[in-house]
């Protein structure tokens, strides 16, 4: 066996390793400034059911981005006899912990916000003492929104977001589409509080439910991402959007080898590298043991994503077998 | 931010003023009357032969004058004038309540203020009803200037 083909070998080529160490400094950033905007927001965020909303957002947001650190640390490790598979699937178990995590919080926060419309609670957002001028706490509460918006948005969001596809990570991803749609919390709670400065008091616990349902939305979403992947569907690019086009291209790279006549694949995504398993049709009855090795380098040669090859010779090739037609 | 400042703009254009009350207490109480209740503390609210004397209550009353309303008060126990306010048969609550006070869920509470004379070392906060913002915060911002927080 060369050195490309150790089953779920971890080590990555360069173009990952540098996106991997940019992921990292990016997620340290992100924690060290939602610690800072949790802070802020602490400060003004009064008796309003919006703000208290989206400062509970906040404090999630941090979910994802622990789980993607303390999954990586497991997912160096090689894999041994304990764990033959390798640790791959600690991200996928970091994903499922964040779409619950966001999940359970948002339904929370949903009833608390129901609750406080149908009981009619009028909002109290009384004054603060800046600089010995009497200001209305609701215009701080606008000023902290506004401000706060501006790194995930137009850093970390757009950043986290690049690097996501390069190391196919779905939690990276998942973090990364939160951040960009922050600004949809920010709008919210700014029309929340605005609303009970002009005596609309219901603004704020409808904005409240506004910013909960989304929270609620991405739970939804990154829970069944997480699930299915655990339950060993088949693999998806890391939007989810479709099926990964790697399994055709290792098919036809199987169909090109001259003793293979037909050949289909299961591919499941593993966490951030896919495990495969390729059935084979040979052209003759018998096979040579290099033959499969070779092929077996051969299609882990073909992306960084792809090492986990066994590859069977079978009679005839099993119907849920992604045959690429 | 851009969102942000559009729509404090758009707001001002209106002509709303910011904060407002949902049920118009300030507008009531300006040139009217001030309904407002109380409970014997210590030298910090005496009352004598059903009238009410005491710092807190000069306060009271020096507000009042400020928004032109003359003050009509009740003295009774502090789960009745609570329940007086929620049903709207009071404006204002002022007396030895604290900072630290459970009507929190039932009323609005100011901020708190120290120094007030025979108070000793309490922060003094007084009740509104729930969500009367602008009412609330020409209150605070009365008692900033007299109390000087």
């Amino acid at each position: 066996m060369t050195e490309t083909h150790q089953f779920g070998r971890t080590t990555l080529p360069q173009e990952q390793v540098s996106a991997r160490r940019s992921a990292i400094r990016w997620e340290i950033f992100t924690i060290v400034y939602t610690s800072i905007t949790i802070a802020l927001i602490a400060l003004v965020v009064g008796n309003s059911q919006a703000m208290r909303t989206a400062w509970i957002e906040d404090m999630l947001s941090l979910v994802p981005q622990i789980a993607f650190l303390t999954a990586l640390i497991f997912v160096r490790r090689r894999p041994d006899r304990t764990h033959p598979y390798g640790m791959h699937r600690a991200m996928g178990v970091g994903h499922l912990v964040a779409g619950v995590a966001l999940l359970a919080v948002g339904l929370n926060l949903a009833v608390e916000a129901v609750t406080g419309l149908v009981s009619g609670e009028h909002p109290t957002i009384g004054t603060v003492v800046l600089w010995g001028h009497t200001v209305w706490l609701g215009w701080l509460m606008v000023a902290v929104m506004s401000v706060v918006i501006i790194g995930p948005v137009f850093f970390y969001g757009p950043a986290k977001a690049r690097l996501a596809p390069i190391l196919h990570n779905k939690l990276l991803y998942a973090d990364a589409d939160m951040a960009k749609a922050d600004w949809q919390t920010t709008v919210a709670s700014i029309v929340g509080v605005l609303g009970v400065g002009a005596g609309v008091w219901w603004l704020d616990g409808a904005a409240a439910l506004f910013i909960s349902l989304g929270i609620i939305w991405d739970g939804v979403r990154n829970t069944k991402a997480a699930v299915v992947d655990l339950m060993d569907q088949r693999a998806r690019t890391h939007d989810s959007r479709g099926p990964h086009p790697l399994a055709a291209d290792i098919v036809s790279y199987l169909r090109s080898r001259p003793w293979i006549a037909d050949a289909g694949v299961r591919m499941r995504d593993q966490g951030q590298v896919f495990h495969i398993e390729a059935f084979v049709v040979p052209r003759r009855g018998r096979v040579r043991l290099d033959d499969i090795t070779r092929t077996a380098e051969g299609v882990a040669d073909l992306d960084w994503k792809v090492q986990d090859v066994v590859i069977s010779p079978v009679e005839k090739l099993p119907d849920e077998a992604d045959t690429g037609r | 931010m851009i969102t942000g400042a559009s729509l404090v703009l758009s707001l001002t254009a209106c002509g709303l003023s910011v904060p407002a009350d949902p049920d118009g207490t300030l507008a009531a109480v300006s040139g009217g009357e001030l309904r407002a209740g109380t409970s014997p503390d210590g030298s910090l609210v005496t009352v004598d032969d059903g009238r009410p004397a005491g710092p807190v209550v000069d306060l009271v009353e020096a507000f009042a004058a400020s928004v032109d309303a003359e003050v009509d008060w009740t003295v009774a126990s502090e789960e009745s004038l609570v329940t007086r306010l929620e049903a709207g048969d009071l404006e204002l609550i002022a007396g030895g309540i604290t900072a630290d006070t459970p009507w929190l869920d039932r009323a609005g509470v100011s901020r708190g203020y120290r120094d007030i004379e025979g108070a000793g070392d309490r922060e003094i906060v007084m009740l509104v009803p729930l969500g009367e913002n602008a009412f609330l915060s020409r209150l605070e911002a009365f008692l900033d200037a007299e109390v000087g927080r």
